[in-house]
């Protein structure tokens, strides 16, 4: 179950539904952690309500208040038998982190999009040659370079994982504080939802993680040094450029209209997303406006025009006169009335790929122009 | 005890009502003579004065009137031919002895009879019915020991269905303790109840409906099988007893067949004991049921099982007197389906409460899943009463359920005061019933509502309501100057009401009521409204909620008076300035009445109180007040002919239909940014190839052809055959129409090839920003080409459709059911569900930003960082989306089938004015909102 609040407070409470009794509370407050709980009455209240409408055969999924906030009440899947309660809270305790990264106001837009946040490094191909030659020569066929939370290259077999792992690894990776090397068991919950796997990060370069999954062997201290400069020694430089690709996502240099003050680009097949809000960082509005207004953008337009998944089985098949009006494009105007004001958002769906951009200036009619060129432009890459 | 009028049975028999219009409008003058109005008509009898209004004995006691009476020949039209077995004559006796009853029960005398002068007349009846059935060759007496051979077949059956037409709309909804009335006044069927028969029937389930008598004139002594003695089972397969029987008939929402399922006579008289073999359905499902009639069985199933509700409960539970479902003070329909929906009524109540406590705001909604389908509920809180609306979020969307719930509380607001007197006292109870019946029909089967009306207008309208009903306007028909200036004269007239009988100088006494204003419908169109945009919303959204627009714009009403007391909230609302200079609103009462005659319908706001005197009571329509109304209608009945050529060929900005810009298209678009196909289009060799384009010039050419409205004999008589032509059936006619223009052979081209003239004319219109100041100089046919006006720029038009909303005003201009049925096409219709469904989405987020606005200007004293708000899109001021679309059946394997790409775009104006504006264009040129909106708004004024 979770809760948005007031004045952007979000608290998100995990219940056992059979019992009721509190799993984890957790809070943020303006995207940073709040130690501010929701009173026990009205988790009681919120545990009666699911209860009371389980036993008549209706389930509560949402409601909503004057001021947009929004209750959700997602019948969150058994946690697998639960044994002991108190032993479960404790154990749930090491997911925190992962926890209040979701609540809190993100870089990323994965927790939103479904894909895996990506960056485009200058030199590609030699990255995926490395990776791959070091990922088969320590005895694995996953492995992923991420830096900040995004990807930068991977093993055929990492993108064939599941959505919700292949999201949640690079998130996990990002989230955690900084460590030279870590081994830490993972249930992946597509893959392998019941037996751990092991995922090994070392930190080649500072926030430049190399991550690999493996089974219950070898153990971290087996993979040789050596194996490490054999295949990393030789590509150290574009290494180095990937480094402060995080926030960019884009190659330095890459011909972006100077009107473009943040996109995404979502390639719904690969699923995978490139998401930033740098270029023209010297205007406004702040990179953390930015985001939101495109975080708010991507809802409205999944929500309203845009299926998530295009031709997605589960998608209900509308009447015939719904399907052959396809939504191609969108466009919105925010901001006060006088002209030459406030921010302009288009998305724009095309094949597998949409784009949503963020621009200040662009006059209306240039928006869709914009778009197609910039789609264009950038279809090379994703 | 039997207060039976026969006034809504006996209006057709055939010498009241004479079957064609014309000479009917010939007896309506006769009425204006009555009221000694200017004369101007010719009085035809003098003893008018000794007939009442028809509608006087429709009169309720607490003073309100619902009376409609449909033209003589839709009456017909709705009522289709029934397989009746037999016939039925009476003799004079059996007559008369109905007649003594029905007056011995009658010792209610309305009390408005004191105004009027005149004397009631009704011996005639027997006569009459001798007439009405002239053309039986088969005559039976109802009695049943004169049955003959024929009849005696049917009879010895035990049971029988009989279909008879009813038309609740005739008759308002009577009080619930008024003892069966509806089974009289609708039906015709006399049932005695209370004493003498009381032994016969159960106690506990309410005793058999036996029929002790038939009312002359009445659906089931036309029907002319039923007899009496025989014992009413069921209605539409809801079984009956006199317990239910009221409350079932109450829920007929408008004319229709139904089903009466009877016991026969001969049969009860033999084993009156013996259980009835019919299927007994759960009495649940058949209120619901009845409502959508017989002959839609499944539909009806479908709606059976769409689990609706609308309750209103209250927060504050007595706890000492811990009742079952005491908190629910009203619910509505009695289903399975809903009542699940009623079980959970538990978790509303909490969370309701919870999510106050919480977020320091109301609730507007939640969605929760029922057997695997997701269910919006809306919520209403007022005080401590909840009143919440559930439907399935397939039928409506979210956004459209929050406009409808508060639609619903705002017309029961100016219905009955507050909620919680439209819901706390018992005698609504049948009233809201109907309420809700008619308002799920409106929503789960929108079409059905029009069945009526042509394919395309329905489709139009069911397709557009799910923005449309939810605008805070009215639909405005603008009209040319003069017709505008004679219809602000006759409406002023009337509302100044000094002369004749409406002068206080005629009694000598205070006049009754102050009339507020009057705003005139026609065919559904606002054309004139002298009302403050908060009344005129509030009236508007009353007659949408009972058809009465729809109604006025398909069917020519004969006479619809309605009246009934009124608590507009523009006028009932402390004013929130305390300056005693200012003007105060008088503690008055205010009653609306609304007369409508054909296509017209004028509403009427009056105020008791104040400057005239003081209401007492209830008070009914008073007589004159409804006659000099239907004068002033009368008086504009000879203006209609231009207003209905303006729906045709309307002023308003030129459409393009969607398939003009597919047909003919045999290559592909390759490009999304262009469109080759558009630039050939208008080419005048294409009209020789194409039979779409065709129309395409055809229409245009009526447009310049046009004969220029005026009041001279003959031009208006030419003008009104026209415009009758296309406005009243235009669906039919178009193929013949285009022929003909065909066969006038090359005229027709030629006149498109100069009708292209005016438009590239008009696409050299100077810069609409500037017009502002350029608009004293342009001459008046410079005007007249403006008018025709194309929105959009570039050399094509290529609007399809368009909605603007003048929200200051309270009215909205969208295209006219005419306009678009001139279109047709295959594809555009799709196009036009599609804009108004988008469009929905758009206004939700225009109304979040209206939220956001308005607390803004609210906080403007203390400017908190509230601006940092979640939803931080706001304020959108523009929101547009493209679509694309392709011919539905594209049976050319070899070639992909051709793609039309079109925008709809919502802009919002918040200054100078609140105005909305959506429109639909094709996808070739790029269009600035804000320039069309200009275009759009420029003259719009009421």
């Amino acid at each position: 179950m979770g809760e948005e609040g007031t004045k952007g407070t979000v608290h998100l409470l995990c219940l056992a539904a059979s019992s009721g009794v509190p799993l984890f509370c957790r809070s943020s407050r303006g995207g940073a952690p709040a130690r501010q709980q929701l009173p026990f009455s009205v988790i009681g209240s919120l545990n009666g309500v699911h209860m009371f409408g389980q036993n008549l055969e209706v389930q509560l999924s949402s409601a909503r208040t004057e001021d947009t906030t929004v209750v959700l009440l997602v019948g969150l899947e058994e946690l697998t038998n639960i044994r002991n309660v108190e032993r479960l809270k404790k154990e749930l305790r090491a997911s925190y982190h992962l926890i209040d990264s979701f609540l809190g106001d993100s870089e990323l837009i994965g927790d939103l999009t479904q894909c895996v946040d990506c960056v485009v490094p200058p030199e590609g191909s030699l990255l995926q040659e490395a990776l791959s030659g070091f990922a088969e020569a320590a005895g694995t066929a996953f492995g992923s370079l991420v830096v900040s939370g995004r990807v930068v290259a991977a093993t055929e077999s990492w993108w064939r994982l599941g959505t919700p792992e292949a999201v949640l690894l690079p998130w996990l990776v990002g989230s955690l504080p900084p460590q030279a090397a870590r081994d830490y068991p993972v249930y992946l919950p597509h893959g392998s939802p019941t037996v751990p796997h092991r995922l090994l990060t070392l930190t080649l370069l500072p926030g430049l993680e190399l991550c690999l999954l493996f089974g219950p062997r070898p153990p971290l201290s087996q993979l040789d040094p050596q194996l490490l400069d054999r295949w990393w020694q030789p590509v150290l430089d574009p290494l180095r450029a990937c480094v402060p690709l995080g926030p960019r996502a884009l190659p330095a240099g890459f011909p972006l209209h100077m009107d473009i003050l943040g996109l995404l680009l979502l390639h719904l097949e690969l699923k995978r997303c490139l998401f930033t809000v740098e270029p023209s960082a010297d205007q406004e509005p702040s990179p953390e406006h930015r985001r939101r207004l495109l975080r708010a953008f991507y809802t409205l337009v999944t929500a309203s025009h845009f299926p998530p998944e295009p031709g997605s089985p589960e998608e209900k098949v509308e009447d015939a006169a719904q399907r052959s009006q396809v939504p191609r494009a969108c466009y919105l105007v925010s901001g006060p009335e006088e002209p030459g004001t406030g921010w302009r958002l288009v998305a724009l769906q095309s094949g597998p790929r949409r784009l949503l951009l963020l621009s200040a200036q662009s006059p209306t009619h240039a928006l869709r122009g914009l778009a197609t060129h910039t789609l264009h432009a950038l279809t090379p890459l994703l | 005890m039997m207060a039976s009028p026969i006034s809504c049975s006996s209006r057709h028999s055939p010498d009241e009502l004479p079957g064609d219009p014309s000479s009917q409008e010939d007896e309506d003058c006769d009425y204006e003579d009555r009221v000694s109005y200017s004369g101007s008509y010719s009085s035809a009898s003098s003893d008018y004065d000794d007939v009442e209004p028809e509608w006087l004995d429709s009169v309720q006691k607490n003073g309100e009137l619902f009376y409609l009476e449909l033209s003589e020949d839709e009456e017909e039209s709705l009522l289709p031919e029934t397989p009746t077995v037999n016939h039925v004559r009476f003799s004079e006796n059996e007559i008369i002895i109905e007649e003594d009853d029905y007056k011995e029960g009658k010792k209610y005398e309305p009390k408005l009879k004191r105004f009027t002068k005149i004397l009631k007349t009704k011996s005639l009846l027997p006569k009459r019915y001798n007439k009405k059935n002239r053309n039986d060759n088969e005559l039976v007496s109802i009695l049943k020991h004169q049955s003959n051979q024929k009849t005696g077949v049917v009879v010895q059956q035990r049971y029988k269905d009989v279909n008879i037409y009813v038309n609740p709309k005739k008759l308002t909804v009577t009080k619930a303790k008024e003892q069966l009335k509806l089974l009289e006044v609708l039906v015709g069927i006399i049932h005695q109840s209370k004493w003498s028969w009381k032994k016969s029937g159960k106690q506990g389930s309410g005793e058999r409906l036996v029929v002790h008598g038939l009312l002359p004139g009445g659906s089931a002594m036309k029907s002319g099988q039923i007899l009496i003695g025989d014992v009413l089972l069921a209605v539409n397969d809801v079984d009956v007893t006199s317990e239910n029987i009221e409350r079932v008939l109450s829920c007929i929402p408008g004319p229709m067949q139904v089903k009466l399922t009877f016991e026969n006579a001969y049969a009860v008289k033999k084993e009156t004991t013996q259980p009835r073999q019919k299927k007994a359905q759960s009495n649940t499902n058949d209120l619901v049921k009845l409502l959508w009639g017989e002959e839609v069985e499944g539909i009806q199933q479908n709606i059976l099982n769409t689990p609706h509700i609308v309750m209103y409960l209250t927060l504050q539970l007595d706890s000492e007197t811990s009742k079952e479902e005491q908190e629910i003070l009203y619910h509505c329909p009695v289903s399975d389906a809903s009542q699940k929906l009623k079980s959970v009524r538990g978790i509303f109540l909490t969370l309701c409460d919870m999510l106050e406590n919480v977020t320091g705001t109301q609730v507007t909604s939640s969605s929760l899943l029922l057997n695997g389908k997701q269910i919006h509920v809306a919520y209403w809180k007022e005080s401590d009463k909840l009143l919440l609306i559930g439907l399935p979020a397939e039928e409506v969307p979210l956004p459209q359920l929050r406009n409808m719930i508060g639609d619903v509380a705002q017309t029961l607001k100016f219905m009955y005061g507050s909620l919680d007197s439209a819901f706390c006292q018992v005698e609504n109870v049948p009233r809201l019933d109907h309420f809700f019946n008619l308002f799920f029909q409106r929503a789960l089967q929108p079409a059905k509502l029009h069945s009526s009306a042509s394919p395309s207008a329905q489709q139009y309208d069911a397709s557009s309501a799910v923005l449309l009903d939810g605008l805070p306007g009215v639909r405005w028909l603008t009209l040319p100057q003069k017709i505008k200036m004679e219809l602000d004269t006759a409406l002023s007239d009337l509302e100044a009401a000094d002369f004749a009988e409406l002068s206080e100088d005629y009694y000598d006494m205070r006049r009754l009521y102050t009339i507020l204003g009057s705003s005139l419908f026609y065919k559904g169109y606002l054309i004139c409204s002298h009302l403050p945009k908060d009344d005129l919303i509030d009236i508007a959204v009353y007659c949408r909620h009972y058809g009465l627009l729809p109604l006025a714009a398909k069917q020519r009403i004969g006479q619809l008076v309605i009246w009934r007391e009124v608590f507009p909230r523009h006028h009932l609302q402390p004013s929130a300035d305390s300056n005693t200079e200012v003007f105060q609103e008088p503690e008055g009462r205010y009653f609306l009445l609304i007369v409508g005659l054909k296509h017209y319908m004028l509403c009427v706001l009056l105020e008791a109180g104040g400057c005239a005197s003081k209401a007492v009571g209830n008070p009914g329509p008073d007589c004159i007040y409804v006659d000099q109304v239907k004068t002033t209608l009368h008086q504009l009945g000879g203006i209609d002919c231009h207003i209905n050529e303006w729906l045709t060929s309307s002023p308003s900005p030129c459409l393009s239909c969607a398939d003009w810009f597919l047909t003919g298209s045999h290559e592909k678009l390759d490009n999304l940014t262009t469109s080759p196909i558009l630039s050939r289009l208008p080419v005048t060799s294409k009209v020789a190839t194409s039979p779409t384009c065709r129309i395409l010039f055809g229409d245009y050419s009526l447009k310049t052809r046009k004969p220029s409205p005026s009041r001279s004999s003959g031009g208006s008589d030419n003008g009104c055959e026209g415009g009758e032509g296309v406005g009243l059936s235009p669906h039919t006619i178009p193929n013949a129409v285009w022929k003909q223009r065909e066969s006038q052979g090359s005229d027709g081209s030629e006149e498109s090839g100069a009708l292209l003239k005016v438009t590239k004319k008009k696409a050299t219109l100077p810069n609409p920003f500037h017009l502002g100041n350029l608009k004293k100089d342009l001459s008046e046919k410079e005007l007249e080409i403006y008018n025709t006006m194309k929105l959009t720029s570039g050399p094509e038009n290529t609007l399809f459709h368009y909605v603007a909303l003048e929200a200051v005003q309270g009215i909205f201009i969208t295209p006219t059911h005419e306009e678009v049925a001139q279109l047709s096409g295959s594809i555009h219709p799709q196009l036009i569900k599609n804009f108004h469904q988008c469009c929905l989405s758009i206004r939700a987020v225009f109304q979040q930003t209206l939220v956001e606005e308005k607390k803004k200007a609210l906080n403007r004293g203390d400017h908190s960082g509230s601006t940092n708000s979640i939803s931080s899109l706001n304020p959108v001021k523009e929101y547009g989306v493209l679509f694309e679309c392709s011919p539905e059946k594209w049976t050319d394997q070899r070639k992909a089938p051709p793609v039309m790409a079109y925008w709809v775009v919502g802009r919002l104006f918040l200054h100078p004015k609140l105005q909305e504006l959506y429109v639909c264009f094709h996808d070739s040129v790029t269009e600035i909102a804000i320039e069309m909106a200009f275009k759009l708004f420029f003259g719009l004024t009421l």
